[in-house]
């Protein structure tokens, strides 16, 4: 689920961007500090969409460097348990398959997959039905409920399952292609 | 009326049994610590509990120690399961030997309990006692969503649905859950790895069949699968007459004891409309007070005492008539029921007096004064006509006025406060139990000071000339 919220951080700035654009340089720094890293509290940090406020620089003893403390607001993306994504194929396997939303990577693993679809090693592995008509191999995208989330600090991974109604694969690349 | 409550309880009852022997036929509260030897198991006194609190309503736990001849601690340790298990609500409070004579004399009113034979202490020294009573609604829900849950479980597990998939090493036997599957993949073949020894992961079949683990996968998948359909069938077949139980008391209302306190509020009261209330003065010199001890529910016990009072004076007679007739506390009281006015009036005002004491006694003021405005206006026109037309009778209308004079000046020296003050002094003559009020005692000197002052003072010409009519009228007004 994609929450927009009110963040801060205290952002060191070195003495050499001192000057007209420090504001700039403080934003551009914080983007690329921030943007794409994981905390398991807020999620995925997707994007800075604002700055709130930057409060009084304070210089570092001995090094010269300001710390700024910034308030912004920006896009964070927090997988629940329940949830329903939608997701991109990465790996198939003997145990389950491996599929990305975004920044998260989930795990389906081969008993909650639904019982008619049977692994096919090879050159592909996929995972098909008896009459062939759904295949789960790499790229295909499913649509997939999320039954269990492992948070660390910096990375969250998920575990889905297809076993329910109106979950599977709903676009089939090799049709596609 | 008996068979009525009877009608809506005992399906209850009979839900409370079957759960107990259900779930918590083998459940033992011993302490952890104990050897559990053949003397010291004490399986099944969970059930014996629960049916004996099926017999009662609010019930005190030593009384109800004595009863089942258990020891008062082992008692509680069940009783304390039993609340968490949300079947049983609990009540404690500090109270003296008088306050939990409250509680007795409630108990005698249900008429299914023993009246607690501790009437000869007196002493002032708190004690804290507790109370138990099943709560039937609670146990419905309770009841429910335990059969709810079982159902949902061996459901999930016979679907493998929403279940995190547990990988266990055959070598050095570690165990993984799904939630590690990103560490364990292997770039060279398609299984996951151990992180230790490197040995290949097999699939742990799911708990519930966990003992018949071995041979081949789809087999033992297989087998898993035919255990929880017999688990699941055997549940529903043995749990069947607890859901139908469940089913039967569906649509029926469930009994409410409500709180300790509003519980015997309403037993008492009811004893009290009964007519016994003439047989223990103790009781009105106390003054239903708790003993002293504060309480939140004062201020309410107060009023409900002052009303049943004048009920149970003005309708001793109908009540004798009627015999053993008993007065309806308000969650007996169904529609479709037939009632003399009595029952249903008396249950209406003990409603009503759940409000506030303030509230009651304040709208009694306005509406008395208000009735009060318009009988003298109309009286001061009767009066002036009076005096025009029949100077003749002039000495008989001085005679007339005096007795009038009396009353209105009453009106006017003591100002708006005056009707329930007057009520007290009515009260103070009507009903005995009221001497025992606090805050009434303290108003009774005044009205009878006022009462010397009728014939002293000559203040007001204005005649009221049924006053004492009104008197009634506020009465009346009360009791309907």
């Amino acid at each position: 689920m994609f929450f927009h919220i009110v963040l801060e951080r205290n952002m060191q700035l070195h003495p050499r961007h001192f000057g007209r654009d420090l504001r700039d340089k403080l934003v551009t720094k914080l983007m690329k500090d921030v943007e794409g890293t994981c905390s398991g509290r807020h999620g995925f940090i997707v994007a800075i969409t604002g700055i709130e406020s930057v409060g009084k620089g304070l210089i570092r003893d001995g090094t010269g460097f300001v710390t700024f403390p910034v308030k912004y607001q920006c896009v964070v993306f927090r997988p629940f348990k329940g949830e329903i994504l939608e997701a991109v194929v990465t790996m198939v396997n003997k145990m389950g398959f491996f599929a990305e939303a975004g920044p998260v990577q989930i795990f389906v693993s081969n008993h909650l997959i639904p019982d008619d679809m049977e692994f096919q090693s090879g050159d592909m592995a996929n995972y098909t039905t008896s009459d062939g008509s759904v295949k789960i191999q790499k790229d295909s995208e499913v649509r997939l409920k999320i039954i269990g989330t492992r948070v660390d600090a910096t990375e969250i991974f998920c575990i889905g399952t297809i076993k329910d109604d109106f979950l599977g694969v709903i676009s089939d690349p090799g049709a596609a292609s | 009326m008996g068979s009525h409550e009877a009608l809506s309880v005992d399906p209850f009852k009979r839900l409370v049994k079957l759960a107990a022997r259900a779930f918590y036929d083998d459940i033992t509260t011993k302490g952890d610590k104990q050897p559990k030897t053949g003397r010291s198991d004490n399986r099944g006194i969970a059930v014996v509990v629960l049916d004996a609190l099926t017999r009662r309503q609010w019930v005190r736990e030593e009384d109800l120690a004595k009863d089942l001849k258990l020891h008062s601690k082992q008692l509680r340790r069940t009783l304390r399961f039993f609340e968490e298990e949300k079947l049983v609500t609990r009540d404690h409070r500090k109270e003296t030997a008088k306050g939990a004579k409250i509680y007795s004399a409630a108990v005698a009113a249900t008429g299914d309990g023993q009246p607690g034979g501790r009437e000869g202490d007196e002493k002032l020294k708190l004690h804290t006692h507790s109370y138990c009573c099943l709560d039937y609604a609670q146990i419905y829900d309770v009841v429910r969503y335990r059969l709810h849950r079982m159902k949902k479980k061996i459901k999930d597990e016979l679907e493998s649905k929403n279940t995190v998939q547990e990988y266990i090493c055959p070598n050095c036997s570690k165990r993984y859950t799904a939630l590690d599957a990103l560490r364990l993949i292997s770039p060279h073949d398609e299984y996951f790895h151990c992180e230790s020894c490197d040995g290949v992961l097999v699939a742990e079949a799911d708990k519930l069949a966990a003992q018949e683990l071995g041979d081949g996968d789809d087999n033992a998948r297989r087998r898993r699968h035919e255990k929880l359909k017999d688990m699941l069938q055997n549940m529903e077949e043995q749990l069947k007459p607890l859901m139908d139980q469940l089913g039967r008391v569906k649509d029926l209302t469930v009994p409410e004891f409500g709180s300790l306190q509003a519980w015997e509020l309403q037993n008492a009261a009811g004893r009290a409309a009964n007519g016994d209330h003439g047989n223990d003065p103790s009781k009105s010199s106390q003054g239903f007070g708790f003993g002293g001890t504060p309480m939140p529910y004062v201020g309410e016990t107060k009023v409900e005492v002052d009303f049943s009072g004048i009920d149970g004076k003005g309708d001793i007679k109908s009540e004798n008539g009627n015999g053993p007739m008993k007065v309806l506390p308000p969650w007996m009281i169904r529609q479709g029921m037939k009632l003399t006015e009595e029952q249903r009036g008396e249950t209406k005002q003990e409603a009503k007096m759940a409000g506030s004491l303030t509230a009651v006694e304040s709208s009694d003021d306005k509406k008395t004064t208000d009735e009060k405005d318009d009988v003298k206006n109309i009286q001061d026109e009767y009066v002036k006509a009076y005096y025009a037309a029949l100077l003749k009778r002039q000495h008989e209308q001085e005679v007339h006025d005096d007795s009038k004079q009396q009353t209105s000046n009453a009106t006017t020296s003591n100002g708006v406060t005056m009707p329930t003050e007057r009520q007290i002094g009515m009260k103070s003559k009507r009903g005995d139990e009221y001497e025992g009020d606090d805050v009434e005692w303290d108003e009774e000197p005044p009205a009878g000071s006022s009462a010397k002052n009728f014939k002293v003072h000559d203040l007001n010409v204005e005649a009221e000339a049924s006053d004492g009519d009104e008197d009634e009228d506020d009465i009346d007004w009360e009791e309907g």
